[in-house]
């Protein structure tokens, strides 16, 4: 199974990700970014992987498991 | 007949005048740019530069990241730019929850207010986007968020201009460059100390309270020297690249009519179009890191201890990732490739937001302000910098 991980020292919550997938990153009031999914699925996985590198600051990556 | 060979000078005049020909050229014959006679690399496609700029372990920024700083080989003074993890993260962590989308929000009538204040004093019928316009509202932004006293913004933009100036030919800083970073740095440097007397609600003083971890793990506040370093940056970064990019906005659409028609029918592409003019015309046109050993990037291998240009504007036109890459296109699918006008990874723009929303902005009320405009091509004159590009004088006329 893979999972979402996401590098908190590094995001700067622009919010690239959450454009993208907001089933899966949302950032909240605060500027926080929130994994609400971690699970990529087959369905989800086409997006997840647009937010991975679209990131600017590459702080959001696939971990295989 | 075998063709020329490409040769790259950041500092020639036919570099200055129009770099998009000698990227073009770059990309397709030498994608792994040697230098023999300045000793450095470039890299010019998307896949290599984006590679690159996802590898900061392998190509550091310790050594600074332009030419002249890199060969110098000296260490150069503490900066953000000029640091590699884990430092990085410390600096960085200390400001950006001032530039995230949401914090810059509330810079937004500020921003809209300048920008209304500078339209509102141009002549219509002959200024200059840049001189009076482009030139004057981004230092005002920046320079009030970091803690300058209004009497002083408009010098900071005078200092930047003069510091990145570069002669054809011209790589090492000289007299006049020096003059300009002393004059800026000394400045910077009585206002620290002034806010460490006198703590504001700015910037400076939030520097001046706050702490980062040292090299034994123990926390220590920033010295007066970093900050004044910190702080330079900010001004630079923070106005010179807007004003270049609105500069050369105006001029692309002057040259593509029919993309300033979709914005003036359709307002909800404004921010397509931040983003295209990024990717077409961004400002900063490479930047400069250094081999710490032997790298493979997807064109071949860069060797160790090497000068690396990463030619994040060339990367940004090349067809390989963009379909009709040098085509100027708001409605073009945006997902294609990542957009590198704001640089990518950890030193990746820490003002990208305020950025965006200050060029939107001054979109939308050029479209109010300009409907139908023309530019006088003759008089267009482009800025020779060091890594920046963009246009010193754009005469327009509004049409009625």
């Amino acid at each position: 199974m893979s999972k979402v991980e996401v590098d908190f020292g590094l995001c700067e919550s622009n919010g690239v990700c959450m454009g993208i997938i907001p089933e899966v990153f949302d950032l909240d009031d605060e500027d926080y970014l929130h994994v609400l999914q971690d699970e990529v699925t087959p369905d989800n996985e086409h997006q997840i992987r647009e937010a991975v590198r679209q990131c600017p600051r590459q702080a959001i990556a696939i971990r295989d498991e | 007949m075998t063709k020329p060979k490409v040769v790259f000078s950041p500092v020639s005049q036919e570099f200055f005048e129009n770099p998009y020909e000698i990227y073009a050229r770059m990309r397709d014959d030498a994608p792994l740019y040697y230098d023999e006679q300045e000793d450095f690399y470039a890299l010019t496609r998307h896949e290599d530069v984006a590679a690159a700029f996802k590898d900061h372990d392998a190509f550091s920024s310790a050594r600074g990241c332009d030419l002249s700083m890199v060969r110098s080989g000296e260490v150069p003074q503490k900066s953000i730019i000029f640091m590699d993890p884990p430092d990085h993260r410390h600096m960085r962590s200390l400001l950006n929850k001032a530039f995230t989308p949401r914090a810059v929000q509330s810079q937004k009538e500020t921003v809209a207010e300048l920008i209304e204040h500078y339209l509102g004093m141009v002549d219509p019928d002959n200024f200059d986007v840049v001189q009076d316009f482009s030139g004057p509202f981004p230092v005002e932004v920046i320079t009030r968020m970091a803690g300058v006293p209004e009497e002083f913004r408009q010098q900071v933009r005078h200092w930047i201009d003069r510091s990145l100036h570069r002669k054809p030919g011209q790589i090492d800083l000289d007299d006049d460059n020096m003059q300009a970073n002393i004059d800026s740095g000394m400045y910077y440097y009585g206002l620290v100390v002034e806010r460490r007397e006198n703590p504001q609600d700015d910037m400076i003083s939030r520097l001046i309270a706050a702490e980062i971890p040292d090299d034994h793990g123990n926390m220590r506040q920033l010295d007066d020297i970093e900050i004044t370093g910190f702080t330079t940056l900010l001004g630079g970064a923070g106005a010179e690249t807007v004003t270049k990019l609105v500069g050369s906005a105006v001029v692309e659409f002057a040259r593509h009519p029919d993309q300033w028609q979709k914005l003036l029918d359709d307002r909800s592409k404004i921010p397509a179009a931040v983003e295209e003019l990024l990717r077409y015309v961004g400002p900063v046109q490479y930047n400069v890191r250094y081999s710490v050993k032997d790298v493979e990037v997807p064109s071949g291998t860069v060797p160790a201890h090497k000068p690396v240009f990463l030619m994040g504007a060339s990367a940004n036109r090349d067809p390989r990732a963009f379909t009709d890459g040098e085509t100027f296109d708001i409605d073009r699918d945006r997902t294609q490739a990542q957009n590198l006008g704001l640089g990518y990874g950890i030193h990746s723009c820490l003002g990208a937001a305020l950025a965006r929303m200050e060029s939107a902005i001054a979109l939308d009320r050029l479209l109010d302000f300009m409907p139908r405009y023309e530019v006088d091509f003759d008089g267009l004159r482009r800025v020779n910098m060091q890594n920046v590009a963009g246009y010193q004088n754009v005469p327009v006329r509004v049409l009625r």
